[in-house]
């Protein structure tokens, strides 16, 4: 990850910029049962899997090289949330079977007649993506 | 298939899960607007590396004066190549490869975009 951030060094011209973006695995998201369209309340949350907390460690020390030998600076930083919609629960649980960034299970905040209840409704999961934007120095 | 919270419709949703797919991400218009706006690639010679599909690539495409997109997945980026054509596109080229060897000249871009790459 550091060759390719020096690469992305050498190919920005001075005062360039890069942007790094990706999910924020230090929080939670969230499994949302949508109660009418456009509107939804978090039913459970889902945490990220531990192999994935590994790489974006990584990830993050690479960044912090890049930035202490002086190849870049940070310019601003934040978070934003997006959704994943699906048409119903069992829908959004298999994306989680095959999804190898977050957990399998959902650690639920509803109990179970109510999430039966919702089972054909559509769901989503609300997750937070970080980013850096970074002046080329 | 899973679709983003920019889509209009969820039908289909869950039934396949595509190996690259757009639809997991967020529209790259939301993620400009997050990163500063298009004023951050308004003009501007964008590299979009770890392009993918061509997501982030084809969002800043109307806006910058010339993208690229480079991906080590040959499939990722002949689809993306498919969007570009099927969007009328004409200021993106998509390439095969790394991100520790990128084949342009030193200094050659104005921004360079890591999204869901590191």
């Amino acid at each position: 990850m550091v060759d390719a951030l020096k690469e992305a060094h050498r190919i920005l011209r001075p005062r360039g910029i890069l942007v790094d973006a990706r999910p924020e695995s230090r929080i939670f998201a969230y499994a949302e049962h949508q109660m009418r369209k456009g509107k939804y309340r978090s039913a459970g949350v889902i945490a990220t899997a531990r192999e994935e907390l590994v790489n974006d460690r990584t990830s993050d020390r690479s960044i912090a090289k890049a930035v202490g030998s002086g190849w870049f600076r940070s310019r601003r930083a934040g978070r934003f949330w997006h959704r994943v919609l699906f048409d119903d629960r069992p829908s959004l649980q298999r994306y989680l079977d095959d999804h190898l960034r977050f957990v399998h299970r959902v650690r639920w905040m509803v109990d179970a007649p109510k999430r039966r209840k919702w089972e054909e409704d559509p769901w989503a999961i609300r997750r937070a993506v970080r980013y850096e934007v970074f002046e080329r120095i | 298939m899973p679709t983003s919270s920019s889509a209009a419709s969820t039908s289909g949703v869950g039934k396949i899960l595509p190996a690259i797919s757009s639809l997991l991400r967020p529209p790259p218009q939301h993620e400009l607007r997050e990163y500063g706006g298009i004023g951050l690639v308004r003009g501007k010679r964008v590299i979009d590396i770890g392009c993918g599909d061509g997501r982030m690539a084809l969002g800043c495409a109307p806006h910058a004066s010339e993208v690229v997109g480079v991906d080590p997945d040959p499939d990722a980026i002949r689809l993306a190549r498919v969007k570009a054509r099927e969007l009328g596109v004409g200021n993106v080229e998509f390439k095969v490869g790394i991100a520790q060897e990128l084949p342009f000249a030193d200094e050659h871009f104005d921004v360079a975009i890591l999204s869901w790459t590191l």
